[in-house]
């Protein structure tokens, strides 16, 4: 469990060119997570999330303000799963697993096991990467971002690669390894649905990197696609990302017209 | 492990084992070579320059088995060979060596790159027979000349697969490493040797078909001894008969040295590629290792 604290975060990319303008990624955004919370960053494509990811992750650095990633005041181990699963081909499953350890007794051995089958793949240690299907692949992506420990998992978008059955069957093995590894989770998707039933938080990002909403999701694990708290929350909370997107053409088409005048 | 699949109509009796037995793999390949020796005899026949397969592998025999014949010595093939073979390994060896660090600073660097890349190409281009002649003016007979005619020749080769393969290791695997801060030793062990190590058998297996042929030219015009000055022996003596015989050495042994070895180590070191088969290959495979386990 871990503290993140992200403080009027600015992210601007110089211009690519002379002439256009720079980009601004992130636009003053303010939150914080604390503790054994699953946290979800939803937003249209081009709102920022990969860019908040980055600068989490320590990849990028930030234009101004700060993010801080905190465990009982020591800097928090970071765990990452990707959109795609980013195994080594060469070296079988276990190694891959023991690539992203410190060390590799058999005390790593042993927890690297564990991650295996708690995503259902203890038998497939010795198995390359191609010989597994795209859906076990992402699995071990997962177990390897467990297996490190993390105060804070990042994961970025880790099931929109994958068909709609084997993603839904993910989202509930995640949930399961989440109740019982006590993590902070910080997911980035965009998909709407996909974050309430993950979530007990959504933090909502309008284009342009700032925050539109923060919305909490009290509904009692674990939780099922069809359970009808579930989509009754999925339905409202789309509605409110509906109407987030009506704002931002509306607002387009006026800067649209005001500079045509 | 091989499973044959039969596309053949079912077909009964001698006749119908016979047609699968032409229409295998194995048949077809054993059917080319026969193809060729007939085309070969035919040549010979009509030929007479050109000796036929039965005088030349009359006189492979009596060149490979020892005794003399005629008042010449002959049965010099394993001496002639000891001659060559270390000349031969010390070009590949340097020219991996050196391929591979020259590669790697290509590869990982973009002003190496444009200062030498040009140069490299240029090296690719080259024939071994350049070599062979600047050597033997610069350096005269001996070892010298053929060892590094052989690794002006193959070196290129070993270095601009290096280069593709430095440039080819995944960026992704890369960022994923620093996710996870992934120490360097372990990054270099486990990430980019291994991204690079089927370029540098790809190099290897170029560098080895180039530098046997250099090896040849250089002992042609540098050599007192060695299978290239030995088949020059016999065409400086017009005995055609001997030269073809050595030129079907030549073949031999790089075929052998190719499809023994080099081929069953690239193999090895592809598995993590190759192990794509489908589910009912992979299970296949594993009853095969119950089997030799037990």
């Amino acid at each position: 469990m871990a503290t993140l604290r992200v403080e009027h975060l600015n992210k601007t990319f110089p211009a690519i060119e002379r002439r256009s303008k720079p980009t601004v990624a992130v636009d003053d955004l303010s939150f914080e997570v604390d503790g054994h919370v699953f946290v979800s960053v939803v937003g249209p494509s081009g709102c920022g999330k990969s860019t908040l990811l980055n600068v989490v992750s320590g990849i990028d650095t930030p234009t101004s303000g700060s993010v801080t990633v905190s465990e009982d005041g020591r800097p928090a181990r970071l765990g990452y799963v990707f959109q795609d699963p980013r195994l080594l081909p060469w070296r079988t499953v276990l190694q891959n697993m023991l690539y992203v350890l410190d060390d590799r007794g058999d005390a790593a051995r042993e927890q690297a096991m564990r991650y295996l089958s708690m995503v259902g793949l203890e038998d497939a240690g010795d198995r390359f990467p191609a010989q597994l299907s795209g859906g076990m692949q992402q699995r071990v992506g997962i177990a390897r971002a467990f297996c490190v420990e993390p105060d804070l998992l990042l994961m970025d978008e880790p099931f929109s690669h994958l068909d709609a059955i084997t993603a839904r069957g993910l989202r509930e093995q995640l949930q399961e390894i989440w109740v019982a590894t006590q993590k902070t989770v910080l997911f980035v998707t965009h998909d709407v649905m996909e974050a309430v039933q993950l979530s007990d938080r959504i933090v909502v990002l309008a284009p342009g990197g700032r925050l539109y909403a923060d919305i909490p999701i009290d509904l009692p694990r674990p939780r099922r696609a069809s359970d009808t708290d579930v989509a009754t929350a999925q339905a409202e909370i789309l509605g409110r990302f509906e109407t987030m997107q009506e704002e931002v053409a509306a607002a387009r088409a006026e800067d649209g017209l005001a500079a045509a005048s | 492990m091989s499973v044959a699949i039969d596309r053949s109509t079912p077909s009964v009796g001698a006749v119908g084992v016979l047609r699968r037995a032409v229409l295998s793999d194995v048949g077809a390949r054993i059917a080319s070579y026969l193809l060729l020796l007939l085309l070969w005899q035919l040549v010979a026949l009509y030929e007479d320059r050109f000796p036929g397969p039965a005088e030349v592998f009359g006189f492979l025999w009596v060149e490979v088995t020892a005794g003399s014949h005629g008042g010449i010595v002959r049965g010099e093939f394993l001496e002639h060979f000891a001659a060559t073979l270390p000349r031969f390994a010390l070009g590949i060896a340097i020219s991996m060596a050196l391929g591979v660090v020259v590669g790697v600073v290509i590869g990982a660097s973009r002003f190496a790159e444009a200062l030498l890349k040009d140069t490299l190409l240029v090296l690719v281009a080259l024939p071994a027979i350049i070599w062979a002649f600047l050597t033997q003016m610069w350096l005269g007979l001996g070892d010298d000349a053929v060892v590094i005619t052989t690794f002006l020749s193959a070196f290129p080769f070993a270095a601009v697969n290096v280069v593709q393969g430095v440039q080819a290791i995944p960026r992704d695997l890369g960022r994923m490493s620093d996710a996870f801060s992934v120490s360097a030793y372990r990054r270099l062990r486990h990430l980019q040797v291994p991204a690079i190590t089927g370029y540098i058998f790809a190099g290897l297996r170029f560098a080895v078909i180039i530098g046997w042929n250099a090896v040849l030219l250089a002992e042609w015009f540098s050599a007192s001894e060695g299978v290239g000055w030995r088949s020059r022996y016999w065409y400086d003596a017009n005995r055609y008969k001997g030269f073809v015989a050595w030129v079907i050495i030549f073949i031999l042994f790089i075929v052998l040295l190719d499809r023994l070895i080099l081929v069953r180590l690239q193999r090895r070191a592809f598995r993590w590629r190759d192990a794509q088969a489908s589910e009912i290959e992979r299970e296949a495979v594993e009853v095969d290792v119950g089997v030799t386990g037990a």
